[in-house]
């Protein structure tokens, strides 16, 4: 399968939506080279603005664009851009403003280490009325994401990682915000992934499946919120059990939330996978992932444990 | 600008008159920033009544200069001069506070009633500012930008990013405002977190600075115009005015900084107004 790493893919689809759409301005923070915002940079200079290592500064100057009619999109990356200026942020959202946050460096970073991974950006975003999360799980997604928002209004929040996710999707894959995606039929145990974790878990399904004996459902949900409730609850129910994943800490993440409206909703035993109590380190992403329990192992164990309780 | 006498009657006598509905507002809803909002309603009436571009029939006329109260605490001051050019309803004034109210205890965003955006966590105003200056660039409109900021918020990180962020990008077209009253809601803005000297920070930065006396009517108009004038960089107006100006009791103190006058603090901070409204009106000037 053919790899693009999720920042270029972005990058090129700034310049496109820059021509067609005369409104966007582009903001970074001093990250463009790292965010590929360059690229919208170099062919449309007079729209993008580089607002310097000043994370609320650059926040504050989107919404003085966003009340003048402008379509600011703002990056950086994710941990600085949400935790810095998340009170900014929290204003745009209170007023509504058409603004896009579309962050790089989620989940783990790599060799930058501990202090620049984004493990809680997730918590941060999702208190937040008004604003849509959301964490795509392949370039092909990310573009339909991001066609989404421009013809959108309101205040949207992107990451996207450090590096390339394998694609997953059609070209004629259709982005439905809010809409469960099943990226694989199964009967019994139901990953619920979002971004790295789809990926995750549809590699994992096929080795689980056969080491336990058991038949597995992949749903991708990259839309974080909203969230489409029923159809959540269509593809969860006819499962025994839900696992949630994510490359995100597991405190107050997506499978928060997906625990919060299953227990509501349609209660049914669940296990979560992401990173527990701790910021990461430095290192290779992959032997992060796999270092801190995002792996087929960890899911499998998960998942044993999720059908002893089933049966009780 | 020159400023006729009988004009600037008329305009002091509307500012006490803004002055006494603040008080109505706040001690109505038993809570309320008195201080603050007496300090800078000279500079708000001044800059709606006869500095910025606006068309009092439509709040959301599309060539109408921006103002952002980045001190959202001085609502009060905001909504009472709102409704004195026409935006709101006065009865609405006294709902402030209220379930249900559009005045709510800090601004939140409604153009109806010419409100740009919400504000009242300090420190983002300036931001916002610049933002709006640099979209009214890249339009090529002739808007200008109004920001009024409390100095007490001067305290906020983010506002110093604004400052260098403004004049980086030459935001001739942002004009901020500072009400210089010197004190912030613990006591003096020195002891609390110095700022002095302040015009020279803001000169660094490489901002124009004007600084104006808060109680001198033509000076703070002249001051606007040698804004207005200046092309090349952004411009700071350092107006030293009074917390709780023109009532006794509430100048100079923090004490009323966020406190709602009880009955007989009210009754007497509006005779004291009243006082000040009959010796205008006897010709007595009340400021030298």
């Amino acid at each position: 399968m053919s790899e693009q790493d999720l920042r270029d893919t972005f990058g090129e689809f700034l310049v496109k939506i820059g021509h067609s759409n005369n409104n966007v301005v582009v903001l970074d923070s001093d990250l463009s080279s790292s965010t590929r915002t360059y690229k919208f940079a170099k062919e449309y200079p007079d729209r993008f603005f580089n607002m310097g290592i000043a994370e609320q500064n650059m926040l504050g100057t989107a919404l003085g664009f966003a009340i003048s009619g402008k379509v600011p999109v703002v990056s950086g990356f994710s941990i600085f851009t949400s935790g810095r200026a998340w009170e900014f942020i929290r204003l745009a959202c209170h007023d509504n403003l058409n603004i896009k946050i579309i962050t790089t460096h989620s989940g783990f970073v790599g060799g930058d280490g501990s202090t620049h991974n984004a493990l809680e950006d997730l918590s941060l975003m999702c208190s937040l009325p008004n604003l849509k999360i959301l964490n795509p799980s392949d370039n092909i997604e990310l573009i339909k994401m991001l066609e989404y928002i421009f013809d959108a209004k309101g205040p949207f929040y992107i990451r996207l990682p450090r590096g390339s996710f394998p694609k997953i999707h059609n070209e004629d894959y259709k982005f439905l915000i809010g809409k469960p995606d099943v990226v694989k039929e199964g009967d019994d145990i139901c990953l619920v992934g979002t971004g790295y974790g789809t990926i995750l878990a549809l590699d994992s399904a096929p080795y689980i499946e056969k080491k336990l004996g058991i038949s597995i459902k992949v749903v991708n949900l990259s839309s974080v919120k909203p969230i489409n409730i029923s159809a959540l609850i269509k593809e969860i129910s006819n499962t025994k059990g839900v696992v949630a994943l994510e490359e995100h800490n597991i405190y107050c993440g997506f499978g928060s939330i997906l625990a919060r409206i299953i227990s509501e909703y349609f209660p049914m035993p669940m296990k979560f996978i992401g990173i527990e109590e701790s910021f990461g380190q430095s290192g290779n992403r992959e032997k992060l992932l796999n270092f801190y329990g995002l792996n087929k192992e960890k899911i499998m164990e998960k998942i044993k444990h999720l059908l002893i309780s089933v049966r009780k | 600008m020159t400023l006729s006498e009988a004009e600037g009657k008329k305009i002091l006598h509307d500012i006490l008159g803004i002055k006494k509905d603040i008080l109505k507002m706040i001690f109505q809803a038993q809570s309320g920033h008195p201080g603050g909002s007496l300090s800078c309603v000279t500079i708000i009436y001044l800059l709606y009544n006869n500095v910025m571009r606006i068309n009092r029939e439509d709040p959301q006329w599309t060539e109408r200069d921006i103002f952002v109260l980045s001190k959202g605490h001085a609502a009060p001051a905001l909504y009472a001069v709102l409704s004195k050019i026409g935006f709101i309803k006065r009865k609405d004034l006294f709902t402030l506070r209220q379930i249900g109210s559009d005045l709510q205890g800090h601004p939140v965003k409604n153009l109806k009633i010419g409100i740009e955006i919400s504000t009242g966590s300090l420190g983002m105003g300036l931001s916002i500012g610049v933002g709006c200056a640099l979209a009214a660039k890249l339009n090529n409109e002739e808007r200008l930008i109004y920001v009024l900021l409390g100095d007490g918020e001067l305290n906020e990180g983010s506002i110093w990013e604004a400052v260098m962020a403004g004049s980086h990008y030459k935001l001739d077209n942002l004009i901020a405002i500072v009400d210089r009253n010197g004190i912030q809601n613990d006591g003096s803005t020195e002891e609390i977190m110095a700022l002095e000297p302040l015009a020279e920070k803001w000169k660094a930065f490489g901002w124009e600075v004007i600084e104006t006396d808060g109680s001198n009517l033509k000076e703070i108009l002249q001051g606007f115009e040698r804004c207005k004038s200046i092309v090349g960089k952004p411009k700071v107006m350092i107006s030293y005015l009074i917390k709780g100006a023109d009532v006794s009791f509430m100048q100079h103190t923090q004490k009323y900084h966020g406190r709602a006058p009880n009955e007989e603090e009210f009754t007497l901070a509006l005779k004291e107004l009243e006082d000040i409204e009959n010796d205008l009106k006897r010709g007595i000037p009340h400021n030298e």
